[in-house]
């Protein structure tokens, strides 16, 4: 991916002269690029031990700077013509982090210097591969190495001193290694649109995940947890979106995105995007009626069908909507849900396993939430979801549209895709989700400044201790917290479609009653 | 009180031998006749694991402090002094039969805890015993006889506490014969001749499949009680799909059964699946059986890797890569080829000659050799996209076809490559670039060579047919899939779909691909569910009622659509009526239900839905110990005492 956006964004600045807008905003924007270059250079200076071949990685980090730079034009392109102000204060408080970051590896003389001890001044630098991939692959002499193999699981006493020295050599190599890769990550600037209309400019790692990006959200944002806080791509041109599971890549996401895209990264809260966890009865039962289940239910519900060494994929099948290839027309197959993709029954056939033809699988493709397409794509209703590849962004006979008679199928077909695609991953998203907001309600108490100090655990025994005991009946607070908060328009038609009735505690009994009947004794 | 004739056959002393007489009276303790009863017949042996059997009652004396009125046993009593524990076939999931002591005299449940403890198979509550098939009596097939591997010389004692002896039982590492078992136990067997899967009986129906369930044996009674004599054949399989606690490094042969039940139940279409999936199965099979065969070693190894050692040897093994700059290498050798961008309709047959470059996870095209060193016509990046073989070896037609997700959607682009030679590396270096991997990378020679050696499947599947050594490299692919696409591919026609699935799944170890393959299992729809013909109160027809680890389901028997799901979440008692055969369940909100059992005995019946609660119970920290109580107390039921 990054090839081939990176040749595609620096050539066509040449031929794209004509548009004025465009070289303007390179000019303003030229001085952020300035800051990132000189963040960059103070790596290179810090270095006592400088080779040229160390150059060419740095010129890539140079690029991806500007490009992280280019990507964010159509943001602030935006922002401008909406007349607010780019929040560049906030910007620079996170250019400031990398430059702190970056300045760590000089402070570490052990570590820097112990990687030119090891020959990696030899280096040969290709200019086409990652930068800490060149680096890290012949930083070990081949005598150290075999010494390594040797001594895998031995314990630490029974070394010889040579062997230990090698182990601490891995060691410190190792530690020089993270460094590295931490300057060589690449930053994006990215900015998030909140429900309010308004918006926030902030600056992520290319690492970093959906989940990680959300709290660093949620801390600057004094929003409140909750744990269906979602980051949402909207996809304008195509009319849908998807909320961003929390383990997943978000830099890998929006690169999929073109330059002239018109696409909207939301910072939202969505009912829907732990409903699934909240009333698990509803989708994983395979009923047609939404219903009530107790809270300790749901919880073993939750654990049979997460719990295990395999997720089972909830039996959906049912009459959908398909929109016929390049047709405004759509009509009815009976599709099936497996665990190895989507299926629908030939006409004519029964709907035995065999007979099933596939009509996708779930490995490459995402599933969307279609909007509006009643009067987009003369839909038979508005609950319509898309299934493509997530790098496609413009009408494409790839692009398979299938449309639900009501909200509640859709939102069971969704959620079973979602569960078919990542099956254990949404459970431990969900609970780590819950994690948060729980340790976050735990805070609350105390003040800001001594959460800080305390995030690190052993100064807050008491909450520590309240955590753990909440995590039992903690589900349910939660539960019924979500539900009322504010909604977007999807998630409340969604949940006033879903709650119905109060949620009445039962009991879980386990048959301990044997058969004894007749002639049992 | 008076003293009375009691006579006992001893078994030891030959069918021929009359029975011994002993003067006893009615307080004589049962240890008091054993100890008569040995002195009588003067023989010096070890007799511990003997046993008074009552053979009119059907029941084994083993309280030896009751006395002979206590038992109700009088002159007429025929009783029988036997070893406890006897010889038995078992047939396990891969097919092989082995002779072993089984105990004889204590519930099924305890012999079965007893073999698998023999065998190494942890968690033996998840399986049991079952009577088999008849097999049909060819005359043709008698030559034909199985081979029995004998472990009845495994001594009894040492079975009772397992000690792991280089990673097996101690008692498998006392002769290399044994070694040899344990290995058949614990390492998969070569795909089946495709000849051997249209032989074996295959159920065609729901109703079918209902009737091996009528076949268990009861868990709360002994083998004797239920007819089984000794040398007797009995099946071992897994009955409860509820599989606990699966730990690679332990169960190794707990694994490899598993794998081999579920093998068959694919091959046998004992549970239904797509041809997608018929497809992935096969080349999972295809793989596991290619992977344990060069390691063997693998599954049972269980040196786990020290985190650094594991990050240092990827880190090593990069560097080995790229320091002989393959990559290098590889660019120029991957760099002629033909091809044609799939025109959008297809008028065009022809395709175009360039001079091709694979840099990293991209390729790019130029006109020829000579205008390689500058821009090349187009660059396509192939990380994400997906790649499908299209090959024919008999029309040497070699085609690479890769789909490249772009903004405006797929690019569909064929790669035409001119021997086998170059495809090999070319869809290698294809598969490797759309998982974002470099032709340096470590797995790119195996990945070529994986691609070699099916192709070199499908060359021997066109020449001679299928008699290919299970040993040899090359597999019949109709091995792979159950007797249905036999008939609707040719050997051929398959290996390119195994082929297509294959490429997911060739970069599995061992240990993964066993793994993936019961993952893949468990997820069918069907997957666990055992199925007894029953009568429902108040219905005059026969209908289907399916046992699931969590639920049970009803099934119309016209239509073969699952009509009602009861989950045992919700359930609230459940009885047995055993006079009239029926059982009565009762669900949360007043649902009850009530059926009789037709193609099983409602003990059978009882049994499945009390094993899955227990199953449930089972929790991590007492994973250590079984709870056989509880077991007996939720399956048990009607067992008077």
């Amino acid at each position: 991916i990054i090839n081939n956006h990176y040749e595609e964004i620096d050539a066509p600045s040449a031929e794209e002269d004509s548009d004025k807008e465009d070289q303007d905003l390179d000019k303003m924007f030229g001085a952020w690029l300035g800051e990132l270059d000189k963040l960059t250079q103070s790596l290179d200076d810090g270095r006592p031990e400088q080779s040229p071949q160390q150059k060419a990685p740095l010129r890539q980090e140079t690029n991806m700077a500007n490009f992280s730079y280019r990507f964010s034009i159509y943001n602030i392109n935006e922002a401008l013509n909406q007349g607010e102000n780019v929040d560049l204060d906030a910007l620079m408080a996170d250019l400031c982090s990398i430059e702190q970051e970056l300045s760590t590896i000089n402070t570490k003389p052990n570590s820097a210097g112990g990687m030119a001890r090891l020959g990696l001044t030899d280096t040969k630098v290709h200019t086409h591969t990652h930068a800490c991939t060149q680096i890290s692959h012949s930083y070990l002499d081949r005598e150290t190495s075999l010494i390594l193999r040797n001594i895998a699981g031995k314990p630490t006493h029974l070394l010889t001193k040579e062997e230990q020295a090698a182990k601490l050599k891995a060691e410190n190599i190792r530690v020089a290694l993270e460094k590295i890769k931490e300057a060589q990550v690449k930053k994006l600037v990215i900015r998030v649109h909140l429900s309010d209309e308004s918006s926030k400019t902030m600056m992520v790692d290319e690492r970093q995940t959906v989940r990680q990006v959300l709290d660093s959200l949620l801390e600057k944002s004094h929003c409140g947890y909750s744990p269906d806080w979602s980051l949402v791509e909207t996809i304008n041109e195509l009319q849908m979106e998807r909320i961003f599971e929390d383990h997943e890549n978000l830099v890998e996401n929006l690169l999929n995105w073109t330059r002239d895209s018109q696409n909207r990264l939301m910072f939202t809260e969505r009912i829907e995007k732990y409903a699934l966890f909240k009333n698990p009865q509803n989708y994983l039962l395979g009923r047609k009626e939404t219903c009530e289940m107790a809270e300790r239910n749901k919880e073993a519900l939750l654990e049979e069908c997460f719990g295990g060494s395999s997720v089972s994929v909830p039996e959906m099948e049912g009459v959908l909507w398909l929109k016929e290839d390049g047709k405004k027309s759509w009509k009815k197959r009976y599709f099936l849900l497996r665990a190895s993709g989507i299926y629908y029954v030939p006409k004519g056939k029964a709907k035995a396993s065999r007979d099933l033809v596939c009509f996708l699988q779930l490995d490459h493709v995402n599933v969307y939430h279609g909007q509006d397409y009643k009067s987009k794509y003369k839909a038979p209703t508005d609950y319509c979801m898309v299934l493509k590849h997530p790098q496609i962004q413009k009408k494409s006979q790839y692009i398979k549209y299938l449309c639900c008679d009501d909200v509640r199928t859709l939102q069971q077909w969704i959620n079973s895709i979602r569960i078919a695609k990542y099956g254990k991953q949404l459970y431990i998203n969900f609970q780590e989700a819950m994690r948060r907001t729980e340790a976050a309600y735990d805070w609350s108490s105390l003040s800001s400044s001594s959460i800080k100090s305390g995030s690190s655990s052993s100064s807050l025994p008491e909450s520590q201790s309240n955590h753990s005991s909440q995590s039992d009946s903690g589900v349910s607070e939660m539960t019924s917290a979500g539900h009322t908060r504010s909604q977007s328009v999807v998630s409340s038609i969604f949940s006033d479609a879903w709650r119905r009735g109060t949620q009445g505690e039962g009991r879980m009994p386990v048959p301990l009653c044997a058969g004894g009947g007749g002639s049992g004794g | 009180m008076a003293a009375w004739d009691l006579s006992v056959t001893v078994e030891d002393l030959g069918p021929d031998t009359p029975p011994v007489t002993l003067s006893v009276t009615s307080d004589l303790h049962v240890g008091g006749v054993i100890l008569k009863l040995v002195e009588k017949t003067q023989i010096k042996r070890d007799w511990s694991d003997h046993a008074l059997w009552w053979e009119q009652k059907q029941r084994w004396l083993l309280r030896t402090a009751w006395t002979l009125e206590k038992y109700g046993i009088h002159a007429d009593a025929r009783l029988v002094f036997m070893p406890q524990h006897k010889p038995l076939k078992l047939g396990l999931p891969n097919g092989i039969t082995l002779r072993l002591r089984a105990c004889f005299s204590n519930p099924v449940f305890q012999t079965v805890i007893g073999i698998c403890r023999m065998l190494n198979i942890r968690h033996p509550e998840e399986l049991s015993l079952l009577r088999p098939l008849e097999e049909k009596k060819k005359k043709k097939d008698k030559d034909s006889t199985v081979e029995i591997y004998d472990l009845t010389e495994v001594p009894l004692s040492s079975v009772s506490r397992p000690c792991l002896y280089n990673g097996m039982p101690a008692h498998f590492a006392d002769s290399p014969q044994m070694e040899a078992i344990y290995k058949m136990l614990s390492v998969t067997q070569p795909p089946p001749a495709p000849e051997v899967i249209a032989k074996q009986y295959r159920p065609a129906s729901v109703v079918d499949k209902a009737h091996i369930n009528g076949r268990w044996l009861d868990s709360s009674r002994c083998l004797m009680q239920q007819g089984i004599q000794e040398n007797d054949k009995l099946w071992l399989r897994f009955k409860y799909f509820a599989f606990y606690d699966i730990e690679p490094k332990y169960d190794v042969v707990r694994l490899t059964q598993l794998y081999e039940q579920a093998r068959w139940a694919i091959l046998l279409e004992d549970i239904d699946c797509t041809e997608e999936e018929m497809m992935l199965f096969g080349a999972l099979q295809y793989h596991i059986s290619k992977v344990s065969q060069s390691e063997p070693q693998l599954l049972s190894s269980s040196a786990a890797m020290d985190d650094l050692e594991s990050a240092l040897q990827s880190l090593e093994v990069k560097m080995e890569g790229e320091s002989s700059s393959a990559s290098e290498i590889v660019m120029v050798e991957l760099s002629r080829v033909t091809v044609c961008f799939r025109p959008k309709r297809l008028t065009l047959k022809g395709y175009k000659q360039y001079w091709f470059k694979f840099q990293d996870t991209s390729i790019s095209y130029f006109k020829s050799k000579e205008e390689s060193i500058g821009e090349p016509i187009q660059q396509i990046n192939l990380k994400g996209c997906e790649v499908a073989p299209d090959v024919n070896m008999a029309a040497q037609k070699f085609l690479i076809r890769l789909l490249i997700p772009a903004p405006e959607g797929m690019n569909e682009v064929y790669l035409r490559c001119e021997n086998e030679q170059q495809y090999a590396q070319w869809m290698a270096a294809c598969r490797l670039a759309s998982k974002g991997k470099s032709l340096a990378d470590s797995s790119y020679q195996s990945e070529i060579q994986s691609i070699h050696s099916f192709l070199a499947m499908q060359k021997t599947n066109s020449g001679s047919h299928g008699n290919a050594a299970a040993s040899d490299e090359s597999i019949n692919t109709h091995s792979l899939v159950s007797p249905r696409y036999h008939k609707k591919y040719k050997a051929k026609q398959l290996t390119p779909r195994i082929l297509d699935a294959y490429q997911n799944v060739a970069q599995f170890s061992l240990t993964e691909a066993v793994m993936r393959f019961l993952q893949i299992w468990q997820a069918l729809p069907d997957f666990g569910l055992s199925y007894v013909v029953v009568r429902f109160k108040g219905s005059r027809k026969d209908e289907v009622l399916g046992i699931a680890p969590n639920r049970l389901i009803r099934i119309d028997l016209g239509v073969g659509d699952v009509v009602k799901t009861w989950r045992y979440n919700n359930m609230k008692q459940w009885n047995v009526n055993w006079d009239i055969k029926q059982m009565a369940i009762e669900f949360e909100g007043n649902v009850n239900i009530a059926f009789s059992c037709v193609t099983a005995d409602c003990k059978i019946v009882h049994e499945f839905i009390g094993g899955y609660i227990f199953m449930s119970t089972r929790s991590r920290e007492k994973s250590d110990t079984l709870n056989e109580e509880l077991f007996h107390k939720l399956t048990g039921g009607h067992e008077a005492l």
